[in-house]
């Protein structure tokens, strides 16, 4: 399982002309750590990691909010319709949205945002199926005790939902936070949709970017690249791996 | 077991037609409260889901390319579709691609779920190792799979020549492009599959295993007796998650055929890898056809919707919630 990035890794680290010698060698001599300045020097690095972050901060926190108000009003709340609706978000978590496709394209052009980072994040605010789920899941697991003192306090729905039932569900919140971070740190399709200008680039699609301008010579440069977009999310992972398996458990069981 | 009234209220005995005007208890404070919170969500769903929707229903009868307003033109992209040979080679290739790998992630994943099901050391590491290629973009796999695969410095041929065998093309070779990229495709998902297993397997009681065992069972017959008969329910839940995102497949092939390089080679070569996801992007973001593009879309949401329709009929009777 783990090999294949071993040997990336040890890719990452040639020099030109042991790159390219056939045939090939397993380990790098000498060791060429300097690939990895080089690449982020040679390209834009600084930018295109600047626009992943963005996508994925924005994303994660309008996802944590949007999703989880929304998911309070469904496991509390009493209002017109809210079955039906909670049917229609279980429905487009399971029906792809492979249809959606072209007409968000062009609603996303005719606000004139494309060749911005916005259609690779606005969506994440309006409450996505996944989150909604997992949230709902967790507010109908906290004891109900809590939110009747803050009702007879005085508190509205907003204020119970906000200062006692969410700060409850901070484990779901982490689930919710480092999925959503998952998706969009790696996400390939939309960028390569709505992005025309390099400089708007994220990670992935900025690298894969480079094989096309960079003919030859100049590989190893792009595993450097492609690992070094690997960090952040592999950080994340080994500090929160429960949240990761839990966040794959409950997207498979919906 | 609560007495509270709150409680009693969402009781089905309470949701009967009311005596009081429907309209006022409709307007309610928590009525109000419910419908703000949700409306995000609302929006989301009536602008981006369910007028999409309509809205790629009607192009797909249009001819329509963003310059000038749709054209009706009837079934003439469906017409088209049943005419052109890029489309039955995308949807052959599709269900190849799919046929290939399901069964065989699938099997891997259960298999490697019950060897980790054991309580054994250092199977926290051995969870990690398996689940890194889950977290990796398709682009870090693409780089990690050129280590291999490159016909000029891939492992794979440096191993053929070992063997004394001619070395291969691999991603560049009609035939091996599908299977090639089913094994990066197996490698890369089977981590997230195993943790679907290992969800399931922590439903089935121990004391099966018990009783097998006192009845002389060893650990193949233990695995097919009671293992695979009582987790069918996850491995058919999985089976078909993972066949509609097989069908729904991009990214990996768009990376790892070149797309980046110049859009209309991914897919190749010569189109051997084109997949039904790949025909649509590139019907309706390099040429603009946005009419047939958003027919493709339709008949591949039918195809997924049948599978998704078979999951739903048949999750309440096979799945376990906790």
């Amino acid at each position: 399982m783990f090999i294949p990035f071993l040997t990336a890794l040890f890719n990452s680290l040639k020099t030109v002309a042991q790159y390219n010698k056939y045939p090939p060698e397993l380990f790098p001599d000498p060791i060429k750590w300097s690939n990895y300045p080089e690449v982020w020097e040679l390209a834009h690095f600084n930018t295109y990691t600047l626009n992943s972050l963005t996508v994925s901060l924005l994303s994660i926190l309008g996802a944590i909010l949007s999703s989880s108000m929304v998911a309070y009003a469904f496991a509390r709340l009493r209002f017109p319709f809210r079955d039906t609706l909670f049917l229609i978000v279980l429905g487009t978590m399971m029906i792809p949205g492979v249809v959606t496709i072209i007409p968000q394209f062009i609603i996303f052009k005719n606000l004139g945002m494309l060749d911005t980072l916005m259609p690779l994040w606005v969506l994440e605010w309006l409450g996505q199926p996944f989150g909604i789920f997992l949230m709902r899941q967790a507010f109908l697991g906290i004891p109900r005790e809590y939110e009747e003192a803050a009702k007879i306090d005085g508190c509205n729905p907003f204020q119970i939902y906000w200062r006692v039932a969410l700060p409850m569900c901070k484990p779901s919140l982490a689930t919710l936070a480092i999925f959503t971070f998952m998706a969009k740190w790696n996400e390939i399709l939309a960028p390569v949709i709505y992005i025309t200008s390099q400089e708007k680039y994220t990670l992935p699609v900025g690298i894969l970017s480079l094989k096309g301008q960079w003919t030859g010579g100049n590989d190893q440069y792009l595993v450097a690249g492609a690992l070094i977009s690997l960090i952040p999310i592999l950080i994340v992972f080994l500090i929160a791996e429960k949240y990761f398996v839990e966040g794959a458990r409950s997207s498979g069981l919906k | 077991m609560n007495q509270n009234p709150e409680i009693a209220r969402e009781l089905p005995v309470d949701r009967r037609p009311n005596p009081t005007p429907k309209k006022k208890k409709w307007l309610d404070g928590e009525g109000r409260w419910g419908i703000l919170l949700v409306s995000p969500y609302l929006l989301h769903f009536l602008v981006f889901v369910a007028f999409t929707s309509l809205a790629s229903l009607y192009f797909s009868f249009t001819q329509y390319d963003m310059l000038n307003p749709p054209k009706w033109t009837g079934l003439s992209n469906y017409q088209k579709m049943l005419d052109d040979p890029l489309f039955w080679k995308a949807l052959r290739n599709t269900i190849y691609f799919t046929v290939l790998l399901v069964p065989i992630k699938t099997a891997l994943a259960l298999v490697l779920a019950v060897a980790l099901n054991q309580k054994l050391k250092g199977l926290k590491l051995y969870r990690i190792a398996h689940f890194i290629p889950v977290i990796s973009s398709w682009t870090v796999i693409a780089y990690v799979a050129d280590s291999i695969f490159n016909p000029r410095f891939g492992w794979a041929n440096g191993l053929l020549m070992k063997l004394g065998l001619e070395p291969k093309n691999w991603l560049a070779d009609e035939q091996l492009v599908i299977p090639v990229l089913v094994a990066v495709a197996v490698w890369k998902g089977v981590g997230y599959m195993m943790v679907l297993f290992l969800a399931g397997l922590q439903n089935v009681p121990g004391d099966l295993y018990e009783a097998a065992e006192i009845d002389g069972a060893g650990p193949l017959q233990k695995f097919w007796r009671v293992t695979v008969p009582l987790i069918s329910g996850t491995t058919f839940l999985v089976l078909i998650l993972s066949t509609i995102s097989s069908f729904q497949n991009f990214e990996q092939i768009y990376v790892m055929t070149g797309g980046t390089v110049d859009v209309s080679s991914a897919g190749g070569p010569n189109n051997a890898s084109l997949v039904l996801m790949l025909l649509l992007y590139r019907e309706g973001f390099t040429f603009f056809h946005m009419g047939y593009a958003s027919a493709i879309a339709w008949v591949l949401f039918l195809i997924l919707f049948v599978f998704t329709f078979i999951q739903m009929r048949l999750q309440k009777k096979w799945v376990h919630y906790d």
